[in-house]
C-alpha cells in the first residue's frame, strides 16, 4: 500500500522523473561502454595521438582546435598520450559508479546492522557505539584515504610492483564503507529508538516475541525509507570523493580511466587545452546534480512530513 | 551546565585519545616498514637504519606509541637523520626527516594561509548560506526560493576541483578581472591579502554555503510552523520579534553544529582548494607530504585537523546546550 502510493508520488515530481532518467541514462552507458567502443571503433588505453602523426603538437598539444575534436575523436584527444577522450570518459563511468555501487551496498548492510542493534538496544552498547561514531566523525577521512595508498603498498605489494586493479578498488571501497556507515547508523538508531516505544512493537514483546523477531520483523520493515534516502545521497558523494583523490593524484592508478584523473590532467594544461578538462568535469557536474535531485525526489516522495 | 561542560570535555578528549592511537596503530604499525616511508624515497639505507633508531622501531610497539603521545604532552628530543639531536617541544608531532624540522613547526609555518582561507570562506559561507536560505524560507514557493534553491544544489554538486578552474580561466586568465591566487601575509598588506585570496574565497564559500542554504531554509521552514511561534503571534509579538527571539532560537542547533563542524574542517586544511589555487597552507602539506612518504607529517597533519574537528565540534555542543535547554538537561 505504502509502496503504491511512495511509487505515486514520485511520479507526479516532474523533476525526480528527469532526474532519474539522466542517472539511468550514466547507468546504461556504464554498463554498455564497451560495446559503445567498439562500435564507436576506438579504446581507451590506445596512444592514437602517439601512433597517427598530425594530430599532436610536438608540445604534445592536440593540433586540431578545441581539444581535437574531429570527425575520428568526438570528443578530441588527450594532451600527451593522445588517448581517445571519448572512450575514457565512458569508461570512467564503469570505474566510479562500481566503487561507489559497492561501497553503498556495503555501507547500506553494515550501517543498518549497526544502527538498528544500537538503537534497540540501548545501554552500554549504544555507548560503545556513540563514542566509535564521535571518533570516525572527527577522523579526517580524506586525508586518511589519501595516506593509506603507501601504507598499502608497502605492506601488501613490493617496492617495483604497481598495484594490482582489484586491490585498488578494494582498498577504495572498503575504505569508503569504513566511513560511509557512520551517518546512516546515527539517523537508524535515532529512528528506531522512537519505533520502540511504539504500540506496535509494545504489542510484540508482550505477545512473547523473540529479539530477533522484534529487530528483523518489526523494526526493519520501518527503516527502509530514511536507509534508501541515505544511499542515493551517498552515491554521488562517493563518486565525488573517488574523483578528488584521484585529482589530488592517489585513488585509481593508470590505466584504468578515472573522470578524477583526467580532470587533474586537465588541470596541468588547462589554460593550453581547456576543453579536456570541459568534458570530466561537466559530466561529473552533470551526473551529480542528477543523483542529488534524485535524491531529492525519493526523499519527497517517502516522507510527506518534510516541509518542501 | 557546568556539569555538562565537563562532560563535553571528558568525551571530547577520550575522542582525541582515540584518534590519537588509531593514526598511530594505522600509520606507525600497519605498514611493513615505517622508517622506509618516513624518511622518504630519496634515502639510503644507513639513513633509513638512523631514521629507524631515531624513530625507535625496534623497540617494542606500546613503547613506542606512549613515547609519541608522551610527547605531545611534554615534548621529546628526536634524532635528526644524520644523527643531530633536534628538540621538539610540546605538543611535539613528530619530526618530519624530509623536511628536516619537527612537524609542528612545519605546520606553523603554513598555519596562517590556512587560518586566512578559512576564515574568509566562513565569512562567505555564512552571509551567503544563511542569507539566501533565509530569503528562501521567507519567499517560500515564489521565484526567489526557486532561484535560490536551484542555485544552492548547483553549489552542492558543483566540484572544486572543476570550478575552481573554471573561474580561474574565465577571471584570471582571459579577463583579468581577478589577480592569480596567492598569499600575502596580513600584516605585510591587508588589501593585497585580500585580493590574493578572493577567488579561493568565493569558490570554496559557495560550494560549502550550499548545504547551510538548504538547512537553514528546513530549519526555519520547520520551527515556523512549531505552536510556540504562533502562541507568541498570537499574543501580539510582531513578526520581526517573534521570528528574532523564538524562531531564530530554534532553528539555530543544527546550523551552530553545522558551523562547528565546518570550521573545524576548514581549520585542517582545505587540501582541495589549496591544491587548485596553489596555495601553500596545511592542506598542501598534507598532500606533498602523503605523495612524497612523508609519514611523520602525514600523522601531525591527521591528529591537527581532528583536534580542530573535535574542539569545535564540542564548542558547538556548549553553544547548542546554551540554546536549549533540553540539550543540557537530556
Amino acid at each position: 500500500m505504502a509502496a503504491v502510493s511512495m511509487t505515486q508520488v514520485f511520479r507526479r515530481d516532474r523533476v525526480g522523473m528527469v532526474s532519474l532518467a539522466v542517472v539511468g541514462f550514466f547507468v546504461l552507458l556504464a554498463v554498455t561502454a564497451p560495446l559503445i567502443t567498439a562500435l564507436y571503433g576506438k579504446n581507451p588505453t590506445e596512444h592514437y595521438g602517439q601512433n597517427e602523426t598530425g594530430l599532436l603538437s610536438p608540445e604534445g598539444l592536440p593540433v586540431l582546435p578545441n581539444g581535437g575534436i574531429s570527425a575520428e575523436h568526438w570528443f578530441g584527444i588527450e594532451p600527451g598520450l593522445g588517448r581517445d577522450v571519448l572512450a575514457q570518459l565512458l569508461h570512467g563511468i564503469r570505474t566510479s559508479l562500481l566503487i561507489a555501487f559497492a561501497s553503498a551496498a556495503v555501507v547500506a548492510v553494515v550501517g543498518v546492522a549497526v544502527g538498528v542493534t544500537a538503537g534497540y538496544l540501548s545501554g552500554l552498547v549504544d555507548r560503545a557505539f556513540t563514542f566509535v561514531c564521535n571518533v570516525l566523525l572527527a577522523f579526517p577521512a580524506l586525508l586518511f584515504l589519501l595516506t593509506l595508498g603507501p601504507v598499502v603498498q608497502t605492506r601488501f605489494v613490493g617496492p617495483e610492483e604497481s598495484e594490482p586493479a582489484w586491490m585498488q578498488f578494494t582498498v577504495l571501497i572498503l575504505v569508503f564503507s569504513a566511513f560511509g556507515w557512520v551517518p546512516l547508523a546515527m539517523v537508524l538508531r535515532t529512528v528506531v529508538r522512537s519505533l520502540r516505544e511504539r504500540e506496535f512493537v509494545e504489542a510484540a514483546r508482550a505477545l512473547g516475541a523473540s529479539r530477533r523477531h522484534i529487530v528483523f520483523r518489526e523494526l526493519l520493515p520501518n527503516v527502509w525509507a530514511p536507509v534508501l534516502v541515505h544511499l542515493t545521497l551517498a552515491v554521488p558523494a562517493i563518486v565525488t570523493t573517488e574523483a578528488a583523490l584521484s585529482f589530488l593524484g592517489v585513488g585509481i592508478n593508470e590505466p584504468l580511466p578515472d573522470w578524477g584523473r583526467m580532470i587533474s590532467r586537465g588541470s596541468e594544461v588547462f589554460y593550453d587545452d581547456p576543453t579536456y578538462m570541459v568534458f570530466p568535469g561537466v559530466s561529473l557536474l552533470v551526473f551529480v546534480l542528477a543523483f542529488n535531485l534524485l535524491g531529492d525526489a525519493v526523499r519527497d516522495a517517502l516522507d510527506p512530513h518534510t516541509v518542501r | 551546565m557546568t556539569r555538562y561542560l565537563l562532560k563535553r570535555v571528558a568525551q571530547a578528549a577520550a575522542v582525541l585519545l582515540a584518534i590519537t592511537a588509531l593514526a598511530f596503530a594505522l600509520f606507525y604499525a600497519a605498514p611493513s616498514d615505517p622508517a622506509l616511508i618516513a624518511c622518504g624515497p630519496r634515502c639510503d639505507t644507513a639513513q633509513v637504519e638512523a631514521v629507524r633508531a631515531s624513530m625507535g622501531l625496534d623497540r617494542p610497539l606500546l613503547a613506542q606509541f606512549l613515547d609519541y603521545a608522551g610527547g605531545i604532552v611534554t615534548g621529546r628530543t628526536i634524532a635528526d637523520v644524520d644523527g643531530t639531536p633536534i628538540p621538539c617541544p610540546a605538543p611535539c608531532l613528530g619530526y618530519s626527516y624530509t623536511l628536516h624540522q619537527p612537524v609542528l613547526a612545519a605546520i606553523a609555518d603554513r598555519l596562517p594561509v590556512t587560518v586566512s582561507l578559512a576564515a574568509g570562506a566562513l565569512t562567505v559561507i555564512v552571509v551567503l548560506g544563511v542569507g539566501s536560505g533565509l530569503a528562501a524560507a521567507l519567499r517560500r514557493g515564489r521565484p526567489t526560493d526557486r532561484l535560490l534553491s536551484g542555485f544552492s544544489l548547483l553549489g552542492a554538486s558543483v566540484q572544486i576541483y572543476f570550478l575552481g578552474y573554471v573561474l580561474q580561466f574565465l577571471l584570471v586568465y582571459t579577463t583579468g578581472l581577478v589577480p592569480l591566487p596567492r598569499y600575502v601575509p596580513f600584516a605585510a598588506h591587508p588589501a593585497q591579502w585580500a585580493l590574493g585570496l578572493l577567488l579561493p574565497w568565493l569558490v570554496l564559500g559557495f560550494v560549502n554555503a550550499a548545504v547551510f542554504a538548504r538547512l537553514t531554509r528546513s530549519q526555519l521552514l520547520e520551527t515556523m510552523h512549531h505552536g510556540y511561534v504562533r502562541t507568541a503571534r498570537a499574543k501580539g509579538l510582531g513578526t520581526l520579534r517573534a521570528h528574532l527571539k523564538y524562531t531564530a532560537r530554534g532553528a539555530a542547533g543544527p546550523l551552530v553544529q553545522l558551523l562547528g563542524l565546518e570550521v573545524g574542517a576548514l581549520l585542517g586544511g582545505a587540501f582541495i582548494t589549496e591544491t587548485v589555487f596553489g596555495l601553500g597552507g596545511v592542506g598542501k602539506l598534507a598532500v606533498d607530504a602523503v605523495n612524497g612518504n612523508d609519514l611523520p607529517t602525514v600523522v601531525g597533519t591527521v591528529l591537527l585537523a581532528a583536534f580542530f574537528v573535535v574542539v569545535f565540534v564540542a564548542v558547538a555542543d556548549v553553544v547548542v546546550a546554551w540554546l536549549d535547554p533540553r540539550v543540557r538537561l537530556a
